[in-house]
């Protein structure tokens, strides 16, 4: 069954193509991926995002589970703010990568990707027990994202207010509640938003009057291909741990979760596939699942388009063994081998 | 949906070819070029070069896709559009002028007349 957005109706008017994202039908694209991942990069772009998953986590014993469920460590921040984190299996394999909405002491947001809604949410709702509760957002909200240089601006006149980084500030719209994040995929400043279903598409009206551009998640691909961000189910899956991903950062060392003991292994033995990052010196574009080099190692690419920033092909994949410091790739295009930079992402610095 | 202009001849894997004074200028349709999307690189091939019906003669990157673009006649390729390398924007601005991909000698002037015209390519496009 294909999932609609509550702004379906609304993409539609403002000519949107769309694509099945998940199971969810969604705009890929309106005016055109170039012109609107330019927008995000030098103005304002507006996304929505209502087919990631959500949901909310309160009650008792919520912050011990979150502690423990989620690999990142939550006591490095502080109610009112939002932390990236991964949620492994005892092997260190990574389930999925979420983003925390950390509201009060025990009371919780956390949004998966949507595909793994209900895979996160049935292993949180195991670990809560009867203490705290789980409940689904996604059936009557919406999610917004307003990103760009621009965005802060647009927030303040539309909302009344924006969100700092990685800060969760509680809102109002309209009489209508409803949470803004200094989050999103993109690298510039901004907020993702989550409201009300029904209040939704007259907010994204909105935003889109005050200067926002209506933007795809074929933009959204773009640019958060840019800054390096991985995308589970390309770039993370159950197979590869977060170190292999090269986001140790990620892992809180100083609390236990779940996975942390194949973690430290892998740690103390030394990772032997590993992602890296590469870029071409032309316009040519790696695609997933062409064969990838660097130094000894070789693998396959694993997220590759054209940066419209840079002008030219870059990607990321995973390489085995490990390539140490080889400066140099290279991608199998087509039965022809490219030379390619190695880069460590972000192949765009913000 | 757009009509097609009726100066020029198509194939159903949406390329047209335009009669020069007995050769064929070649390129894809505003079809071809809505269903790619943002266009970022191609790949043309040498002048020179000969062609069958149906061979790739081209390749197109979009920021969704790879596409391959086919010799809707066999000839002798004798220019191709360098312009579109650094500004392969244009198959999406202007896929019927300067969008085109390249000229073609063919071998079998009779060849043009066999493909769709843009009634015909219309009724399968849109």
């Amino acid at each position: 069954m294909i999932e609609h957005s509550p702004l379906h109706d609304l993409h539609q008017q403002l000519g949107g193509r769309f694509t099945d994202f998940g199971g969810w039908e969604m705009p890929l694209q309106y005016s055109g991926t170039l012109t609107e991942h330019a927008a995000v990069r030098t103005s304002a772009g507006l996304f929505d995002v209502s087919h990631l998953g959500r949901f909310s986590l309160a009650g008792p014993g919520a912050h011990e589970i979150v502690s423990r469920v989620l690999c990142n460590d939550i006591d490095e921040i502080s109610p009112g703010r939002a932390q990236y984190s991964m949620m492994l299996t005892q092997d260190g394999g990574v389930i999925d990568d979420v983003i925390v909405w950390w509201l009060e002491d025990e009371s919780f947001v956390i949004l998966p990707n949507g595909v793994n809604q209900d895979a996160v949410l049935a292993r949180f709702g195991d670990a809560a027990g009867t203490s705290a509760v789980t409940a689904d957002l996604r059936s009557h909200t919406a999610l917004l994202a307003v990103q760009g240089p621009d965005a802060p601006g647009i927030l303040d006149r539309v909302v009344g207010s924006h969100p700092g980084r990685f800060r969760v500030v509680p809102g109002e719209w309209r009489g209508v509640t409803m949470t803004a994040a200094g989050t999103g995929y993109t690298g510039e400043r901004g907020a993702e938003i989550m409201i009300d279903s029904a209040l939704a598409p007259d907010l994204f009206a909105a935003l889109i009057d005050a200067g926002a551009v209506p933007c795809g998640l074929g933009a959204r691909d773009t640019l958060r291909l840019e800054m390096g961000y991985l995308l589970w189910g390309q770039d993370l899956d159950e197979a590869t741990t977060p170190l292999e991903a090269n986001h140790e950062w990620v892992v809180g060392w100083h609390h236990d979760f779940i996975g942390k003991e194949a973690l430290e292994a892998q740690r103390a033995a030394g990772v032997e596939r590993t992602l890296i990052g590469f870029a071409f010196e032309e316009r040519r574009v790696p695609r997933h699942g062409y064969r990838l080099r660097c130094g000894p190692g070789s693998g396959s690419v694993t997220s590759g388009n054209f940066s419209p920033t840079l002008g030219v092909g870059i990607g990321m994949g995973y390489v085995s063994p490990n390539p140490g410091e080889a400066s140099t790739a290279a991608v199998e295009v087509r039965g022809e081998w490219l030379e390619a930079r190695r880069v460590h992402p972000p192949f765009v610095e913000r | 949906m757009t009509v097609a202009p009726d100066d020029r001849r198509y194939t159903d894997q949406h390329e047209w070819a335009r009669l020069e004074e007995g050769r064929l200028r070649i390129g894809i349709t505003d079809y071809a070029q809505e269903a790619l999307g943002d266009v970022v690189f191609i790949e043309l091939p040498e002048p020179g070069a000969h062609v069958e019906a149906g061979a790739t003669v081209a390749e197109v990157e979009s920021t969704k896709s790879l596409a391959e673009v086919y010799a809707p006649c066999s000839g002798t390729i004798v220019e191709v559009n360098r312009g579109l390398v650094d500004a392969p924007e244009r198959i999406n601005t202007d896929p019927y002028g300067e969008g085109w991909f390249l000229l073609l000698e063919p071998d079998d002037p009779g060849s043009y007349g066999l493909l769709l015209d843009a009634a015909a390519y219309d009724a399968i496009s849109t």
